[in-house]
């Protein structure tokens, strides 16, 4: 008993999209499996037309359980989060959270995590915000600092070693 | 005055200045008192794509920070107040998630009981303040002026989770410029993004969504757009002159955060509401 | 009772797959009052009832417990069987061991353990049951048919020929329902007009049928065989017997063309007097009260233009609304749909694009007897459209809005763009958004075929908003048999909104007693084997009050309908259910509170000759349902067949006390 993929030889990962699906059951309460592929998500997708993001395909991918096809390609990773998909899908399933998920296995998998994300990690774990306070131009090309505005100190965790111990933790458990 | 916890997050405190600015002008006019607190973070939402249990905790943090206040937590980023509040729904339907990042948060000394309500600068205005208060407070009205407005994906989905406006037709910035003595209209690219959190790994593509959104506003004969999250902000005003590049267009659209407009209409001074921080023409609007 | 015999059915492995049988069958036969105890494959079947009746004879019984599946499926078979043995068939008490126990619970031990307690109950009871008789009640040989579209036009038209009188109620001034709004039907694409309008004449000529036009049913009270029913006639302001249906005072109202016209989807506008389609039956001019000048203000001209013009002089401003009352052995009901309001879905423009419309305003723009008298035009302009989109889906579907198909949305999609492409020629361009098309019924698919070959885009995907841009109305859609995103630039959207109950639907259900389901259309008894019946015995549902479904079978249910019904009135009279509440008026202090939770009426206060009150059952309107024992704070009222103490025999027993 066995369902190939013959382009790509692939099998269905049965245990990975189960965990997907508790994962989304967890935190957003829906089943993917109730997709029935009316791409209402696709016809109005913010990232279709520029990156080609076709959430339908998604779903319909997961519920194959072809998810090493979606980990391994840069596509997921063209979501806007717009969130007009979940809004709009007449079975309540959320392309988007499949796709936060997918992004999230890609980088426990070891996938090279692109852009930014990573030095905003970094920064989120030395002080607790994706980047420092920065020095701001006005329109006529004058620099402002935070403090020249007469705004307070910034608000960011006090104990940074604690606040660093649990993130660390984190990083390696799974939803 | 009632009293609310203001909630800084990321952006605006550390470079989207003229929300914060014009926040902390506008809101003891209208009889909201506006509470610091050190210590804390990152909503998480930025890095959801990232680790979605790190930003389920980020959230719970600062919800739990918040609780100790006692005040209800004013989220002027969209962004973050969506990560709030996703979290808040997930932990106060979830037991074992709930006592799972209690665990957590213990190192910390802190707990989420799920007692703190959690409100943005929109429903702040339109339900808490009121469009009558707002009015009375009105000195120069923004007459002459067609101003779109733009909500950002955070603030109006996903319906499932409670949004503080509609989700297919939001109409309380609406409510609120019309309070001011502007001129509304509804436009086909009214709920676009704005491309936003896609500035991280694939700007080029987030800055022609940009572009493409204030090219459209432009061409509907807008006299100006309005924001009320610092992520569009940043992108509409910050980085409006890229955009244009990107987009092989000049854009002049004038783009304020909404609170700035309210500052404006009360006669309150430009300088105090950072207005001179913001990137794009808005000296075009004699206001 | 102390005779009394058990028999245990194993319902093939239903049962005894997870109980065990014969452990059951000893355990019985020891009981207190059980002097036979057997078990049998199929207890139900021939040779099942006889091993009950030939054990009611030998053993003289007077008592008899079955162990099988639910009441609601053999009780009646085996009263029966115990009263063809000389019984009365009210000694008689079934254990469910199958619903209740073998169906439920994987554990053959525990399984088996439930169901010898749940048959020593029914043996507890059965010990303090007491024959019960049940009583004759006529049947008036009359029906009542709510709604006058083609599915009450149809069970009219059965119940008459039947020879039975017939009430027809319509609430609008005239009978033909959404049909008549039509054009044509698919798939066979005949005019749905002459098809309708002959069986509208029958209605108006057969002698069996009386007809309430204008009209609603207020109150029904009764039961089968005897149902009271009050139903108000409202005013039309114009003498129903002086009118001739002329239409001169159509013509002069000082209101013509100022009204949105309801039978036109509003696309058309109509006076304060108006008919509102040719073909209307009754023919009889209707004055709008909410619209009228003369009504509203007192007022209209120097003196009412229709008053003046009327030569028969049937205008009556002095028309009150009138309450007729009479009785009828059976109630059908047959009140239609609605059409979900697309506007909920607010991302497809309904509301604020004039030329976003729905498919049965379409059906109004294509009629001749239309607004447009047939011209098919953009309401904001009045341009005929390049090109015309088909929406399917528009809140069907969809866990959101409404869960189910609408089932009539594919068809009539694929028949309106077939006479979109007949009257507006080679030109125009046809695009229809499907998720699936449905093509279910006899030769739909042969008309899904046909459509294919008359230029039509299809595209299979789901838009997720219209938008109205410069250049006009814009729809992106990605197809998923293209795999490619597409823009449609578009002159007018047709939605395919979702079908949903009448928006009274929920009044007229309590009114009538008659049970909704989760989706707000009235629920059949079984969906399969009793589709025309409700749980209320003697009303029955038929067309699309029930559920979506096309004319074939609407027309089909309600000719079921209308048979099911004529069993019930071909009777001269009905035994009557004995399981009713009574009074031990020792015991009533005539509180009434049974009387305030009664839904039915079947409870009053009589007077007593020392003056005080007593609670007393209307036999004739009690259905059973206990309501009133539960509520009884002194015990005074009771339920045959389910008394206190034969109820608390069986407690007694599952909480494990005796």
């Amino acid at each position: 008993m066995s369902i190939k993929d013959l382009t790509s030889m692939a099998e269905a990962q049965v245990e990975l999209r189960e965990e997907i699906n508790n994962r989304l059951l967890r935190l957003q309460n829906e089943l993917s499996d109730y997709c029935f592929q009316c791409a209402k998500c696709t016809s109005g997708c913010e990232a279709h037309k520029l990156l080609e993001l076709e959430p339908h395909k998604i779903m319909a991918l997961l519920k194959r359980g072809l998810i090493d096809e979606m980990v391994n390609s840069d596509v997921i990773w063209t979501c806007m989060s717009c969130f007009k998909c979940r809004e709009r899908c007449p079975q309540k399933v959320s392309p988007v959270d499949v796709l936060f998920a997918l992004k999230n296995l890609a980088v426990m998998g070891g996938k090279q995590i692109p852009g930014n994300y990573t030095s905003m990690l970094q920064s989120i774990l030395s002080m607790g915000l994706i980047q420092d306070v920065q020095e701001v131009q006005t329109r006529d090309m004058k620099t402002r600092r935070r403090e020249d505005l007469g705004l307070p100190r910034v608000s960011k965790p006090k104990d940074a070693s604690k606040f660093q111990m649990v993130l660390t933790k984190l990083a390696v458990e799974k939803v | 005055m009632k009293k609310y916890t203001l909630y800084p997050g990321c952006v605006m405190q550390t470079e989207q200045y003229g929300y914060e600015l014009s926040i902390r002008e506008v809101f003891p006019v209208l009889g909201v008192e506006l509470v610091d607190v050190e210590n804390f973070s990152c909503c998480g939402e930025p890095v959801k794509s990232i680790n979605q249990l790190l930003t389920l905790y980020l959230s719970a943090r600062n919800l739990a920070i918040a609780e100790q206040q006692g005040f209800d937590l004013f989220v002027p980023c969209s962004v973050c107040h969506f990560a709030l509040s996703e979290c808040k729904n997930i932990l106060d339907n979830d037991g074992g998630m709930r006592s799972r990042v209690n665990e957590m948060l213990a190192s910390e000394d802190l707990e989420y009981k799920g007692k703190v309500g959690v409100v943005h600068t929109v429903d702040l205005l339109y339900d808490h303040v009121g469009v009558k208060e707002i009015k009375k407070h009105v000195k120069k009205p923004l007459k002459g002026l067609k101003i779109a407005s733009h909500y950002g994906c955070h603030l109006v989905r996903p319906s499932e989770i409670g949004r503080p406006v509609d989700s297919e037709n939001p109409m309380k910035i609406e409510a609120v410029l019309e309070a001011l003595g502007a001129e509304t209209m509804d436009y086909a690219e009214k709920l676009d993004c704005c491309g936003g959190l896609l500035l991280v790994n694939l700007p080029e593509s987030a800055l022609t969504k940009t572009g493409q959104k204030l090219q459209a506003v432009e061409e509907h004969g807008f006299d100006g757009l309005v924001t009320v999250c610092p992520w569009c902000q940043r992108m509409f005003d910050s980085r409006q002159k890229k955009a244009g590049e990107t987009v092989a267009a000049k854009l002049e659209v004038p783009v304020f955060y909404l609170t700035q407009l309210l500052g404006l209409a009360f006669g309150l001074d430009e300088r105090k509401l950072g207005l001179d921080l913001n990137l794009s023409p808005v000296d075009k609007l004699k206001v | 009772m102390d005779r009394i015999g058990v028999f245990v059915c194993h319902c093939g492995v239903n049962i005894a797959a997870t109980v065990d049988v014969d452990e059951v069958v000893d355990f019985a036969g020891k009981l207190d009052g059980v002097v036979v105890s057997k078990s049998y494959k199929y207890m139900c079947s021939d040779n099942g009832a006889n091993l009950i009746k030939e054990s009611i004879k030998k053993f003289k019984l007077d008592g008899v417990v079955v162990a099988s599946c639910s009441p609601q499926m053999h009780e009646h078979t085996f009263r029966r069987v115990v009263e063809e043995a000389g019984l009365n068939p009210f000694v008689l008490e079934i254990a469910n061991i199958r619903e209740q126990c073998s169906w439920v619970h994987p554990d053959r031990k525990e399984a088996t353990e439930k169901a010898k307690l749940l048959v020593k109950g029914a043996v507890a009871k059965v010990r303090l049951l007491e024959p019960l008789v049940r009583e004759k009640v006529k049947v008036t040989p009359k029906a009542l048919v709510v709604g006058g579209g083609i599915a009450g036009i149809q069970a009219s038209l059965d119940l008459s020929e039947k020879g039975f009188h017939v009430y027809l109620v319509e609430k609008e001034p005239s009978i033909g329902g959404r049909m008549a709004q039509l054009d044509k039907t698919f798939p066979t694409l005949d005019c749905a007009s002459c098809i309708l309008t002959p069986k509208m004449m029958d209605v108006k000529n057969h002698p069996n049928i009386e007809l309430f036009a204008y009209s609603e049913v207020v109150s029904v009270d009764g039961s089968i065989g005897n149902y009271r029913v009050k139903v108000v006639r409202k005013p039309r302001y114009v003498d129903f017997d002086k009118c001739t249906g002329c239409g001169d005072c159509v013509n002069v109202c000082r209101m013509k063309g100022k009204v949105p016209d309801e039978f036109n989807m509003n696309l058309g506008k109509r006076g304060a007097v108006y008919i509102p389609f040719p073909q209307a039956i009754p023919l009889k001019a209707t004055i709008d009260p909410e619209q009228c000048l003369f009504l509203r203000y007192g007022k209209c001209g120097r003196s009412p233009a229709c008053q003046d013009v009327c030569e028969a002089e049937a205008i009556d401003f002095t028309q009150r609304e009138e309450l007729v009352e009479f009785e009828v052995g059976v109630i059908v009901v047959a009140t239609g749909y609605d059409l979900l309001d697309p506007s909920a879905l607010y991302e497809y423009g309904y509301s604020r694009y004039k030329d976003v419309i729905t498919t049965l305003e379409l059906e109004r723009l294509i009629s001749s007897s239309g607004p447009t008298g047939g011209e098919i035009v953009c309401p904001s302009d009045q341009r005929k459209p390049g090109s015309v989109t088909f929406v399917l889906c528009v809140g069907s579907r969809d866990e959101t809005v409404c869960t189910w198909c609408c089932r009539v949305g594919c068809m009539t999609a694929l028949k309106q763009a077939y006479l979109l492409r007949e009257h507006l020629g080679d030109d125009v361009e046809i695009n229809i958004c499907y998720t699936d098309i449905r093509s279910f019924g006899k030769r739909y698919e042969e008309f899904y075929r046909r459509i294919r070959g008359v230029k039509t885009n299809f595209f299979r995907g789901r838009p997720s908003e219209v938008k109205e841009k410069k250049d006009g109305l814009t729809i992106d859609v990605f197809d998923t048999m293209t795999n490619k995103l597409f823009e449609i630039k578009t002159d007018l959207v047709v939605l395919v909104p979702a079908v949903v109950p009448r928006n009274d639907s929920s009044d007229l259900g309590k009114i009538l007693h008659v049970s909704r389901g989760a989706d707000g259309f009235f629920l059949e008894a079984h969906p399969k084997l009793k589709p025309m019946d409700t749980f209320t015995d003697g009303i029955f549902i038929a067309g699309c009050c029930q559920g979506p479904k096309d004319i074939q079978d609407s027309v089909a249910q309600a000719s079921g309908a209308a048979s099911r019904a004529a069993n019930i009135l071909s009777k001269e009279e009905l035994e009557a259910e004995p399981l009713i509440a009574f009074v031990d008026e020792d015991f009533c202090s005539g509180c009434a509170t049974c009387v305030s939770v009664c839904s039915f009426n079947a409870i009053e206060l009589m007077k007593k000759e020392d003056n005080k009150y007593v609670a007393r059952v209307v036999e004739a309107l009690c259905k059973g349902c206990g309501s009133c024992v539960a509520a009884c704070p002194s015990g005074a009222m009771q339920q045959k067949g389910f008394k206190d103490d034969q109820i608390l025999a069986v407690v007694d027993v599952l909480g494990g006390e005796a």
